[in-house]
Parts: C-alpha cells; sequence; structure tokens
C-alpha cells in the first residue's frame, strides 16, 4: 500500500474513532429514549403551570355567583371567558370584568353574517341607542343570568268579552280605563302582554295588593286575555299636566337610563314591557317605590330602582306623566 | 534555485503529515480504547435501574392517550375569545401577526363563487379591535347581500405523518406517544425548515426566542386532567377535545356522530383536528 494511502485511511479511522467517543459523550441521556429527540423535553412542557383555571377554581370561594351562573343562559360561558384568566388570583387583586361591557358583549352578539342563527344576536344602534354615550349592557342586563325574565307572551283574547268583564274594574281603573284619581293606574292603551302577565301574577300571588287579589283570583285565564285584549284596544288620554311636585326636566335626565326597555318617552320597545307616558304620576311613585323596597318583585327592577332617591322618583313620574301615550308616527 | 526552494518546504510538509498521523494513530488507539468503556457506561447510564412507573409525569402515563380535536364551524361565532386565551395561557408575541391558533372567516356575497376570506389579522378587523393585543371581527360586510358565511378555527393539526418533523435537522421536534406534536425549545436553532414545510402555515418563528413554535394542544393542560385553554374559554362548544382511546369522550362522539372532514387530506400527513361544517374553500 502506497504511504500516502495509509496515511489517509488513518486519518479516516483515527476521524471515526474521535467520532465514536464524542457523539456518546455530546448527546445528552435521554436523546434517544423514544425516538430522534430529547425525552426529557417531554415533562419540562408538561410541567408549566396552566394560566386558566377553570370554573372549579372559582367555586371554591364565589359559590353564590358559580350558582346563579350555572342555572342561567350563559352557563356554557365559562368565568374566565369574560372575567379572564384567573392565574394570581386573589393574591394579585380583583378580576372584573372590563368596564366597558358593549365592547366585550358585542363580541359575542353584534348581529353578524357567519353568525349562527341559534346565537341572541343585536343591532346595537337599535338595541341600545344610547351606547355611543356610555349606556352599558350591564345597566339591563345581568351578566350571570342575562335573559330578561319578562318574556313576550302572546295574548289572544276577546275584547267584546273583556269589556263585559271589565265593568267590576271601571269603578277604579275608569270606564274608558282613565283612572279618575292620581293613586291607581289608567289602562286604556297598555301593553296587552303586560297587562296579561301582571294580571296572572296577581292571581297566582307572585304579586300582592290587598284590592287586586281577590279580584284577580276570581278571573279565569281567559278573562285575563279577554281584559288584557280589551284594555289594549282601548284609546289613551294623555294625563292633566302638573299633578307631579317634581322636576320633569330632570327626570328627563334620568329617563334615558329607562330607556333601553322602556323607551324614550316611556312607549316600551317591547310589549312584555309597560308603556308610562301619560301614566298617572302618583301611581309611577308608588310603583317604583315598592320596587326599591322589595314590595314588588322582579329582578331587574329591583337593580335599577335600588341607586333612585325619593326624589327621583318624583322627577321619573312628572317627566312620564307629561308624555304623550300616543306612539310617534 | 527551484529544487533548492521545493525541498526544505517538501521536507517541512513530509515531517508535518507524519507526525498529524502518529499523533491520530495515538489519540485514535487511546481514545478507542476508553471510547468502548465510556459507550458502555453511557448506554448503562441512559437505562435507569428502575424505570419510572408513568411517563412524562408521574401521575400522567403517555401511553394511555390518543388525543385529537374536533372543530364544529357550524357552531363558532368569531368571538376570538380562543385566541386571546391561547396568547395568555401560552405566552405567544402579542402581536397581530403571530398565533398558535387562528379564526378565519369565509364569506361569500350574492353572485360571487369564490369566498372572501379574512382572519383576525386583517388591518380592517385590529382597526375594529383597536389595539393588535385585542381581537375582533370587523362587521365589515353590512353593504352586500351575503348568501352564505361561516368561521373556521384554526390550529396546529398534530399530524401522524407530520412532515413538520421530518424536516427538522436537530430532532428538536417530534411526536409523542399520546399524539401531540412538540417542539423542544432547547434544541431548536431557529432554522425555520418547519414552518416552511408545514402545509396549513401552523408555525412561526418566536423571535425572542429564536425558536419555532406552535399549537401544543396545551400539553401541560391536558396531562393535568384539563382542556386545552381555547376550548375552556368558547363559549358555544365549538372546540372540541378528548381522548379518542376513550370510546365516550367528548371527540369520539363527535367523529362517530358527525360527517367530520381533514384540511389537505391527498398530502399524506394524516391530520388529527377533524372538522364539521367547512366547504371546498378552506384548507
Amino acid at each position: 500500500m502506497p504511504k500516502h494511502i495509509f496515511r489517509l485511511l488513518v486519518l479516516i479511522f483515527g476521524g471515526l474513532a474521535v467520532a465514536l467517543v464524542a457523539i456518546p459523550l455530546l448527546t445528552v441521556d435521554s436523546f434517544y429514549r423514544f425516538g430522534h429527540y430529547r425525552a426529557n423535553s417531554v415533562p419540562e412542557i408538561a410541567a408549566q403551570e396552566p394560566v386558566y383555571q377553570t370554573a372549579r377554581y372559582c367555586l371554591a370561594c364565589h359559590t353564590p355567583r358559580v350558582a346563579q351562573w350555572s342555572a342561567n343562559n350563559h352557563k356554557t360561558v365559562t368565568c374566565e371567558t369574560c372575567h379572564g384568566a384567573a392565574q394570581g388570583h386573589p393574591a394579585n387583586g380583583k378580576l372584573p370584568i372590563p368596564k366597558d361591557t358593549v365592547k366585550l358583549c358585542t363580541l359575542c352578539h353584534e348581529a353578524m353574517p357567519g353568525r349562527p342563527s341559534t346565537q341572541p344576536q343585536i343591532v346595537l344602534a337599535q338595541h341600545n341607542p344610547l351606547a355611543t354615550s356610555g349606556q352599558q349592557c350591564t345597566a339591563c342586563h345581568n351578566p350571570h343570568a342575562p335573559k330578561i325574565a319578562a318574556a313576550l307572551v302572546k295574548v289572544t283574547g276577546n275584547a267584546a268579552a273583556g269589556k263585559q268583564a271589565a265593568e267590576s274594574c271601571a269603578s277604579c281603573h275608569g270606564a274608558d280605563g282613565i283612572s279618575p284619581n292620581d293613586t291607581w293606574p289608567s289602562l286604556a292603551g297598555q301593553n296587552a302582554a303586560y297587562l296579561a302577565r301582571i294580571l296572572a301574577a296577581y292571581k297566582s300571588g307572585d304579586q300582592k295588593d290587598v284590592v287586586m287579589t281577590p279580584l284577580a283570583q276570581a278571573l279565569s285565564d281567559a278573562d285575563i286575555q279577554n281584559l288584557a285584549v280589551y284594555y289594549a284596544g282601548l284609546s289613551c288620554k294623555d294625563a292633566p299636566g302638573g299633578t307631579s311636585a317634581g322636576d320633569a326636566a330632570a327626570g328627563k335626565v334620568l329617563a334615558k337610563n329607562c330607556a333601553g326597555c322602556h323607551g324614550e318617552t316611556g312607549i316600551s320597545g317591547n310589549p312584555a314591557w309597560p308603556n308610562f307616558a301619560g301614566q298617572k304620576a302618583g301611581y309611577l311613585v308608588n310603583v317604583l317605590k315598592a320596587f326599591r323596597a322589595g314590595l314588588r318583585k322582579d329582578p331587574m327592577m329591583a337593580g335599577v330602582s335600588r341607586s333612585l332617591s325619593d326624589a327621583d322618583i318624583a322627577n321619573l313620574a312628572a317627566y312620564y306623566a307629561e308624555q304623550s301615550c300616543q306612539p310617534k308616527k | 534555485m527551484k529544487e533548492e526552494d521545493r525541498n526544505p518546504s517538501q521536507a517541512a510538509r513530509r515531517e508535518f503529515l507524519s507526525k498529524l498521523g502518529r499523533v491520530a494513530t495515538c489519540a485514535g488507539a487511546v481514545v478507542g480504547a476508553a471510547g468502548l468503556g465510556v459507550v458502555s457506561n453511557a448506554s448503562g447510564k441512559s437505562e435507569p435501574a428502575s424505570e419510572p412507573a408513568s411517563f412524562p409525569t408521574k401521575d400522567y402515563d403517555w401511553t394511555q392517550h390518543d388525543w385529537a380535536f374536533g372543530v364544529d364551524a357550524t357552531k363558532c361565532i368569531g368571538c376570538l375569545r380562543c385566541v386571546e386565551a391561547c396568547k395568555r395561557e401560552n405566552n405567544v408575541p402579542a402581536n397581530a401577526h403571530q398565533f398558535r391558533t387562528w379564526v378565519e372567516r369565509y364569506v361569500y356575497l350574492e353572485g360571487e363563487d369564490s369566498a372572501h376570506i379574512d382572519s383576525q389579522q386583517d388591518p380592517v378587523n385590529i382597526e375594529a379591535s383597536g389595539s393588535e393585543k385585542e381581537y375582533r371581527f370587523a362587521n365589515r360586510y353590512k353593504q352586500g347581500k351575503v348568501e352564505k358565511a361561516f368561521f373556521v378555527p384554526k390550529l396546529c393539526n398534530h399530524c401522524t405523518h407530520p412532515n413538520c418533523v421530518q424536516v427538522c435537522p436537530v430532532g428538536a421536534t417530534y411526536r409523542t406517544k399520546d399524539g401531540v406534536v412538540l417542539i423542544d425549545q432547547e434544541y431548536c436553532i431557529g432554522c425555520r425548515y418547519c414552518v416552511q414545510a408545514c402545509p396549513y402555515g401552523a408555525r412561526y418563528l418566536d423571535e425572542r426566542k429564536g425558536t419555532a413554535d406552535k399549537c401544543t394542544w396545551c400539553y401541560h393542560r391536558i396531562t393535568k386532567g384539563l382542556q386545552p385553554a381555547c376550548v375552556e374559554v368558547c363559549p358555544v362548544g365549538a372546540r372540541v377535545f378528548g381522548d379518542r382511546r376513550d370510546h365516550q369522550s367528548p371527540i369520539s362522539l363527535f367523529i362517530r356522530n358527525n360527517r367530520v372532514q381533514v384540511l389537505r387530506p391527498e398530502s399524506g400527513n394524516a391530520p388529527n383536528v377533524f372538522y364539521v361544517g367547512i366547504d371546498k374553500e378552506v384548507n
């Protein structure tokens, strides 16, 4: 063998020998344990701490909230979807939902092509026209129980039959549904679904009144429907002005908070909720105070009436009493 | 003159080579002998006498699971809470261009054959969200009449035959025994072969670390019995995750009860994310 070939071979095998030694020395032990990768990297990745903690973590302290949430429509939406990741809570502070709830809620509920029809969707300009001036979704909706209780009830009654049944109501509510005094409500032109719901509530005992409870208990379900249709069909008359001590201008400012459900001038957007326009001021004051005191039960009204002072209530009543009860055409 | 010049240099070269040869032979012999011992030592060291009961953690045995993911495009509302949760859970860069999971919107306007496709990183959608760290689909198709539209969440498909793993030159990415494709951030050299190789665009280079990154199906969560963060926060159940070994798991039921399809089946990668409610435009 020529000398230079021999030397070359020595170099090649020498290099191979060095490589044979160096590879196991430089390769970490776990590298070929399961394949061409470092097995220890698997437990390293698995050891990372979860940031999102799941609703079970929240349940440990917020039991009542979790109970309310899990019984209502948002039960498929976990706590952290709105409140954010719970890692570090409560040590690092509270986890409120973002202040701008309009922005948060419309992420899911803005009407948009591509969203399935089963998803509740709104057009902001119609659903909450005051959003641009800061009216939050939470003014009306409780995020843990978002569905507003008074669902639309379909009323199918006979107005003529209702007129007969209404004879016994006339002594207080007026022969044409216009109340003769300030503390009893006018019924003419009121939403039928609302009237039917309230009468049914008196009948079932969900709502109590010394006079109305026994009267309503004497009514059949058909009577209630007939009465509701009859009164809803009567034409309303604007109340004589100046019966409330409140300041209507101040009431108008406050009434913006009610507009989402009851309309800007007290003509409700949904027939399940009452109209106020032209209603008796004294009656409105009594009702709001009853909601505030918890005598009339409604989760939504309890929430919004809690912060009202006596003066606020008088102002609101004065404002609504002054409004024209005929819807603007 | 020439020969005199050449001779000393030739002599020097020859001397150097013969020295080198001798050194190499000696080194080879010594190191080779020692090496045999080291090799046998090393192989003895890599197999601990008592194998731990389960791998990768003491409460989780990866030979007992076979994970898979389902996406129901008929349920997705495009709220992008999943995208936000993923960024937070996995410390993904807070910009509008790098995502482990993302959502695409397909909109067919009246009289058009092909879809308008955008995702949360479209400039119009970034403007609607107001920041690159928040995500929102702009309500941008108010004018035209929309014939059909849907949202499609996307993520790494954790393929059974992943070509990202095949191209990695350093063994920094691999498929685990429970069916998850992972990246070893210590071994990754940031060459981006895998980013190029993935037919789904699921990988990106994290400039902060200089390594490739992608969805892990939240491996740190699923090995602890939790759902991936995106599945956890999805408000409508459009994302489904589970173990195919358990025949009553959400994913087993999802695959059994729906006409599922995978993206780019012709690629031969055998993806493990199963879709319902998408059409031919999605790939």
